[in-house]
């Protein structure tokens, strides 16, 4: 295969929209790291509109994955050839980057999880429940509440000598017990480390009950930028933390990965991608509720110029549709028995 | 003269009891419609924040009775010997008065079965007083509803889906012709996972609330039931416990728990509980750490009021990736199909 073939990942997720062009023989060309801003839509055109002007014009996309909260929307979009999870999206990556790592701590901008993997096979994992605390989007709150840019929250954070204590249990009360430390004059630093110490026993607690954590320990999502973070997960677990290069972007990885082996398992099909051109089309979102019963359903319908390429989000499936790849994949699961990749 | 029974919590257990033995007195049962977003919706407004999804739609079904002489709130305060429901069952006809719709008087008896049935059958007949029967009718209806609960357990312990069970009952009272069930008891498929989820019936089987999980994992596993499992071996796998469950729904779900904890058969357990569930934070909890022991893929999916089906797809598709993993890691040899090599570490 030649230098121009690549795998794109795409991972859509609430605050961020991840890209990676992924090379034949596995090694990164590009990687993005969008903010999704409430438009997963437009982002993933800009994306794909900044990856092709950074490949040469004779690059073919040989397969597209795609995770993330939104993945539904972004395999509509792009055609893709393997939607996946991103519990199942992140175990890959880090397996692939590292076949010994044990634990995968992932925070992102709504969910935390944590993933236990044994011999490069995942054997246990936990996602955050019904509350959203302690994940990045309440640092980014924090953080503009405070008038400091995030990148710098983490620097700021390690200049620490004595954090505070702060209540990490909800953020409502982690907010208000941080007001009350700044009103009483302690440093913004001590105030931040603190902080971080709370999301991450926080996270311990909730996303780690019960869980056996063993290294090599992975720490991976947009938070793992955070070296307060870092730092606070070392003193309490007692043990070496790892950020991976790529760590923003390891569930568009671990797609990329994913769609190379769909295609690789299966030779004679090509990928579904809809084309680099994307970016130039214009997709519509519709919505409606249906009246057809007493549910009302919010039906979704993603229209582009004037077709319909899917519909969503009623429970009957009298809307449902999906057309191209993405459907003919979901049957190929369906019939494959539900086999993993 | 109708009887307004709402589609909520022990419709799902005892519906076929009380809906015989309201047949024997010749009285009209109209069940309110099946969930649907304005009966959650009425019920989220309605019913007290502190309590538990069930009984939020409870409130809902309630108000949805129309054109009923009587709303029917049982106090069923024990089902069987030694044991209790929740108490928040015990406080139903009060707590949830403000749901009732105005004008419409609430029919209610309580059932101890603690005390044995002479005193059931009495205050049964109390019951039976405000309706203006006689004792010997209501005995005679007692043993009816007992006759058609004994059917549904019977069509349940074969395995039945619980709608079948309950069209079943339902043609009881209509006397229309007995259709055969379309048998559940699929060809075997040895290939497909085995996930069991276990769980209150009234979560299970409330397929609004729960964004229709049941029928999301039988599309990609077969499924095992509490209600599919023997009562007495459910007995057997109570034994080992330093103190009884005197809960009986705990009951159940730890006694069924526990049999699919040790059978190889089964891939994975996921347990349905909804959020602030009491009686589940202890059960739930010695569950999980019996299946750490045992090394058994286990998963807690949590329902509270959401309409968003993301969180628990993503939840759903990644344990039964894992639990495939597993199978596969574990030496298990598929008979057919494909087969994962040694360099791909995917799941």
């Amino acid at each position: 295969m030649g230098e121009d073939k690549f795998f794109l990942g795409v991972d859509v997720g609430s605050v961020s929209t991840n890209m990676v062009l992924l090379r034949p023989d596995n090694t990164l060309k590009e990687a993005l790291y969008l903010r999704t801003q409430g438009r997963p839509m437009q982002t993933i055109q800009e994306g794909i509109k900044l990856l092709r002007s950074r490949i040469p014009n004779s690059s073919e996309i040989i397969g597209v994955g795609a995770t993330g909260s939104a993945r539904q929307l972004a395999a509509t979009l792009l055609g893709a050839d393997v939607v996946k999870n991103e519990i199942t999206a992140h175990a890959v990556a880090a397996s692939r980057v590292n076949p010994k790592v044990q634990t995968i701590l992932e925070i992102g901008g709504q969910d935390s999880k944590i993933i236990i993997l044994r011999d490069g096979v995942v054997s246990d994992f936990a996602m955050n429940t019904v509350c959203a605390a302690g994940t990045g989007s309440f640092l980014d709150q924090q953080a503009a509440r405070l008038g400091i840019p995030i990148e710098e929250f983490g620097p700021l954070a390690l200049r620490s000598k004595t954090p505070v204590q702060i209540a990490g249990r909800c953020s409502v009360f982690a907010e208000s017990d941080m007001i009350h430390k700044q009103q009483l004059g302690h440093s913004l630093p001590d105030i931040l480390a603190g902080l971080c110490q709370a999301m991450v026993r926080n996270y311990l607690n909730n996303v780690g009950k019960n869980k056996d954590i063993k290294g090599p320990i992975f720490f991976q999502g947009g938070v793992a930028a955070n070296p307060g973070i870092c730092k606070a997960f070392e003193e309490e677990l007692g043990q070496s933390i790892i950020v991976p290069e790529h760590y923003g972007v390891m569930g568009a990885l671990g797609a990329a990965f994913l769609a190379q082996e769909r295609l690789a398992n299966r030779p004679e099909s090509s990928t579904g991608f809809r084309g680099l051109k994307l970016s130039e089309t214009q997709f519509q979102a519709k919505s409606f509720e249906c009246s057809g019963c007493a549910n009302r359903c919010e039906i979704v319908e993603i229209i582009q110029e004037g077709i319909s390429l899917a519909r969503w989000g009623d429970r009957c499936g009298k809307w449902s549709l999906t057309v191209g790849t993405s459907n003919d994949n979901k049957l190929a699961d369906q019939q494959r028995g539900q086999r993993g990749a | 003269m109708k009887i307004g029974f709402p589609r909520a919590l022990y419709y799902f257990d005892f519906f076929p009891f009380w809906t015989g033995f309201f047949h024997q007195l010749n009285i009209e049962v109209v069940i309110s419609p099946p969930t649907n977003r304005q009966i959650m919706d009425l019920g989220l407004k309605n019913a007290s924040d502190e309590t538990c999804l069930p009984l939020k739609l409870l409130s809902g079904h309630i108000q949805a009775l129309k054109a009923v002489d009587w709303v029917f709130l049982p106090r069923m305060v024990s089902v069987e010997a030694e044991t209790y429901t929740c108490p928040k069952f015990l406080g139903i006809p009060e707590s949830l008065l403000s749901s009732v719709p105005t004008g419409i008087p609430v029919l209610t008896v309580t059932l101890n079965w603690r005390k044995g049935q002479r005193l059931v059958l009495k205050d049964l007949q109390k019951m039976g007083e405000t309706l203006g029967k006689s004792k010997i009718e209501i005995k005679q209806a007692f043993y009816e509803g007992q006759k058609w609960q004994e059917k549904f357990q019977k069509t349940r312990g074969a395995e039945w889906n619980f709608e079948e069970s309950i069209r079943e009952i339902e043609n009881l009272s209509t006397c229309l012709v007995k259709p055969q069930p379309t048998n559940p008891q699929l060809l075997p498929e040895p290939d497909r996972l085995k996930i069991a989820l276990v769980g209150h019936s009234y979560l299970i089987q409330e397929s609004y609330a729960n964004l229709n999980l049941l029928k999301k994992l039988r599309e990609k596993a077969r499924v095992e039931l509490i209600q599919h499992v023997d009562q007495n071996e459910i007995e057997t796998n109570l034994l080992e416990l330093r103190k009884k469950l005197f809960w009986s729904h705990s009951k159940q779900i730890y006694g069924a728990g526990n049999k699919f904890l040790a059978d190889p058969e089964i891939d994975g357990i996921i347990y349905l509980t909804c959020f602030g569930c009491g009686t589940d934070s202890i059960v739930q909890e010695l569950l999980s750490r019996k299946a750490r022991q045992r090394h058994k893929p286990y998963m807690v999916i949590t329902l509270d009021e959401h309409s968003g089906e993301a969180g628990l797809i993503t939840r759903l598709e990644a344990f039964l990736d894992m639990v495939e993993r597993r199978r596969v890691h574990e030496g298990y040899v598929s008979t057919h199909g494909e087969r994962l090599d040694c360099y791909s570490n995917t799941l």
